[in-house]
């Protein structure tokens, strides 16, 4: 799909034009004006991530008396005053909230991986009735706007809370269980793209030497489909790393509050003065997902596309 | 399996026990469902979907099913709780009746950290009351044989220590929600300085449907369509309880946008917003990929840098937006007024308001058509554009007949998809003016110009200044969950035809 013959000659009509005037006045206008607006798409883009990053370094703290460049810095430990706030101060458990995410976004995201693969993998292979009606059935399920069902969603957990401990409010079990179900269709839908692309003589190869669905599925297409799984599975974190709203409301501990939850409450009234902090911490947790992005970006394209067209 | 089974129906029982037959049935039927995959041989394969399937029931399915089953109901403050429950709920309410005992009291803590008081009536007796348990006659010490305070209360009994002056009136708050002594003899901590026995204020007789509050009097009759008690002046009981009330909700909602008022508004934003919203992301996004499409460096790290914004937690960016437009300190408005000496109020300026949530939603959206936009242009067969130059087509005519069918033949879905998560997109509404500028005349809660119809039915039904309505949110949740089902089944049906039309390409 992203092959460089492609990619070569969808250029062809630039290169062409660079052939045969390469001194024109017009490729050079043309040509500026690319870079202009290459230049103000990335400006427009980039410019609320270097406002936080600015924040996070300016010492004042509140958003009124924010500068671009920092000013009033006498030396470089004042730049990180808010950094030293959120990582240092007791008052403020970060690096709880810190492990709280990874935990539950890690857990949550492994699991629907898992959940999500072998679901996609009955969708691609096996023929049954009604599969297609079953996809569009689960599909219209989770089109349910979330954000409403939380009445529903607190009144089960307190329920479920009674009899399972583990899965009640305010407990990392409950809010795993909540997030599992969030997405799934998506996810389901985005791996059985991808699995349709793998061979089935693959499989029927292997079924002929007598291997089970199981053992197909666990050594042959398993490892086949890993760049969709990472895929989803870094969505999926990302995801359950960013959420807000069911975090809140499900998890009532201050200690146990998961990072994004924390976040908020540094600027909960208004942008008081504890706005530096939360630029810190806000930077804090996106870098490591944005990292990952741009090592991934192949994958997160085509795992994003995957599912559109195939069906 | 077996294992499954059992924990699972115990659950239920329990749940059900309890009298959420309707949670119970839903883990009942999961559990069928489970079993059924597991022993009907015909239907085995589904055994591979059954774990998706388990929690599609329980987490989407039922939560789906209770809202279908609230937007019946009255649910809402003041009706949160069965009949049965409310009466229970006013049963325990207590109130200092005329001429009832009244104490001086003394409050004890022992190691656990559970309170006791020493109660000294009106007549000098002492007793020492324990919550739950009967009043136990005690006397104060004279003999000063043990340390008393001033009052000749032990400093210890049983246990307890005396808590005095400051400790005293920390406990105060804590100690203020408790009944001390048994069914019978109920005391409660009334001010700083006094005790009181306490009597049930409201009582339920059953016969005539009646609730009666002691403490004036006053019988209020239940009206069960309603779900309140009223009494003969037409005031009603503190609580009111929970009924269905049909398609009460429904039409509630309906003849409020059919007379065209704040509603109506909110309706014609949702739909705006996500039409135009996906549509601008999609045509900018493509039109960046476009510009960023070719294998020079610096094309390449620009495309690297714009899946930055799509990477940021949007719980970040959305404040980091709600910020930079805030008219007093935000850096926009400042921009604005340095370059053009004005600038718009964007918090309160409905249109202003609105032109901000598209762009912010630009900026939310077009990188992410950027991104998917450049894979789907490097997908395009090469093959086609040099048969359109053979054929002499110039560069615009390309564009139009080659890049464009085709890219959309490939995103097309996705652009529907993203009409639909527009639809319900929640978080830029909420997240940049809570819904507002509040529309003049609405209130309680207000009715915002950015509202759309998912943010409105948040705040009815989470609101912290107005009445919380579950039954009228959830009303409007299965309405918009009807318009949004409707769109999804046709992006089914429209993907089925791209499928066919793609494998012609």
């Amino acid at each position: 799909m992203s092959d460089a013959s492609a990619h070569t000659t969808l250029n062809r009509g630039f290169r062409a034009t660079k052939q045969r005037h390469p001194f024109a006045i017009g490729f050079w206008i043309l040509g500026g004006l690319r870079v202009v607006a290459v230049l103000s798409v990335l400006v427009f883009a980039l410019f609320p991530i270097i406002w936080v990053l600015s924040a996070s370094f300016n010492p004042g703290g509140s958003m009124s008396s924010q500068t671009i460049i920092p000013q009033n810095v006498d030396s470089v430990q004042e730049l990180f005053t808010n950094y030293n706030q959120l990582f240092n101060d007791p008052q403020v458990p970060f690096w709880r909230w810190v492990g709280n995410s990874l935990l539950v976004s890690g857990i949550s995201s492994t699991l629907i991986v898992l959940i999500a693969a072998i679901s996609a993998y009955a969708f691609s292979r096996f023929r049954f009735r009604f599969l297609r009606s079953l996809l569009l059935s689960i599909f219209l399920v989770q089109v349910f706007p979330n954000t409403l069902a939380m009445v529903a969603i607190y009144l089960m957990l307190l329920q479920l809370g009674k009899y399972v401990p583990a899965l009640g409010l305010n407990t990392y079990g409950g809010l795993i269980m909540i997030y599992l179900g969030g997405g799934m269709a998506l996810n389901i839908w985005l791996m059985k793209g991808f699995f349709d692309t793998v061979p089935r003589e693959i499989d029927e190869s292997a079924m002929v030497d007598g291997a089970t669905n199981l053992q197909i599925y666990w050594w042959l297409v398993f490892p086949l489909v890993r760049p969709i799984l990472a895929v989803v599975g870094l969505l999926a974190f990302a995801g359950t790393l960013n959420d807000f709203l069911l975090a809140r409301v499900l998890i009532t501990d201050r200690q146990n509050w998961t990072l994004m939850v924390g976040l908020y409450s540094f600027i909960e009234g208004q942008f008081s003065d504890r706005w530096g902090v939360f630029a810190a911490g806000a930077l804090f947790a996106a870098v490591p997902v944005v990292i990952l992005y741009l090592f991934l970006q192949r994958y997160i394209i085509s795992g994003l596309t995957a599912g559109a067209v195939k069906g | 399996m077996a294992w499954v089974d059992v924990v699972g129906a115990l659950l239920a029982v329990s749940i059900g026990s309890d009298g959420n037959w309707f949670f119970a049935s839903t883990i009942v039927l999961t559990l069928v469902m489970l079993n059924a995959v597991m022993l009907i041989p015909s239907i085995r394969p589904m055994r591979w979907i059954s774990p998706a399937l388990a929690i599609i029931f329980i987490l989407s399915l039922y939560p789906m099913f209770y809202t279908l089953y609230v937007a019946f109901t009255n649910f809402s403050d003041g009706h949160r709780a069965t009949k049965i429950e409310a009466i229970d709920l006013l049963a325990e309410r207590r109130f200092l009746p005329e001429g009832g005992a009244t104490y001086q009291w003394f409050v004890f803590q022992d190691q656990a950290g559970s309170y006791a008081l020493w109660l000294i009536d009106t007549d000098g007796n002492s007793f020492f009351a324990r919550p739950g348990t009967a009043f136990e006659a005690v006397t104060t010490s004279t003999s000063g044989s043990e340390p008393t305070n001033a009052e000749g209360v032990p400093v210890t009994y049983g246990g307890y220590t005396l808590l005095e002056r400051g400790a005293r009136f920390r406990a105060l708050s804590d100690i203020q929600s408790l009944t001390f002594g048994d069914q019978d003899n109920a005391v409660g901590v009334r001010s700083a300085e006094v005790a009181g026995a306490f009597a049930q204020q409201w009582t339920y007789d059953a016969q005539t449907d009646t609730l009666t509050d002691n403490a004036t009097g006053t019988g209020y009759l239940a009206n069960n369509t309603t779900g309140e008690f009223v009494a003969r002046d037409g005031s009603t009981a503190p609580v009111g309880f929970w009924v269905g009330i049909g398609f009460d909700n429904f039409t509630r909602i309906i003849r409020t946008t059919l007379s065209q008022g704040p509603l109506f508004r909110v309706v014609v934003w949702t739909f705006a917003f996500a039409v135009i919203g996906s549509l601008s992301g999609f045509s900018v996004g493509l039109l960046i990929a476009l510009l960023l499409n070719g294998n020079a460096i610096w094309l390449r790290v620009a495309r690297a840098l714009l899946i930055i914004p799509y990477a940021v937690p949007g719980l970040v960016s959305v404040l980091v937006w709600r910020g930079m437009l805030n008219a007093n300190i935000g850096v926009i408005p400042e921009v604005l007024h340095a370059v053009f000496g004005w600038s718009p109020t964007f918090s309160t300026d409905p249109v202003w308001a609105k032109v901000a949530v598209l762009v912010v939603n630009l900026w939310f959206s077009a990188p992410y058509f950027m991104l998917i936009g450049s894979g789907a242009l490097q997908g395009i067969p090469a093959v086609m554009y040099e048969a359109a130059q053979v054929d002499g087509a110039n560069r615009w005519e390309q564009f139009w007949q080659i890049t464009l069918p085709l890219v959309l033949v490939s995103l097309g879905p996705l652009i529907i998809a993203s009409i639909i998560f527009n639809f319900n997109n929640f978080f830029i509404m909420e997240g940049l003016f809570q819904g507002g500028p509040p529309m003049a005349g609405t209130s309680a809660p207000p009715v915002g110009h950015t509202d759309n119809l998912i943010s409105y039915t948040y705040r009815l039904a989470f609101s912290t200044g107005g009445t919380k309505d579950y039954g009228l949110a959830s009303a409007m949740g299965v309405i918009i969950f009807l318009i949004v089902g409707v769109m999804t089944m046709v992006q089914f049906h429209l993907m089925r035809t791209w499928e066919q039309v793609s494998e012609n390409v």
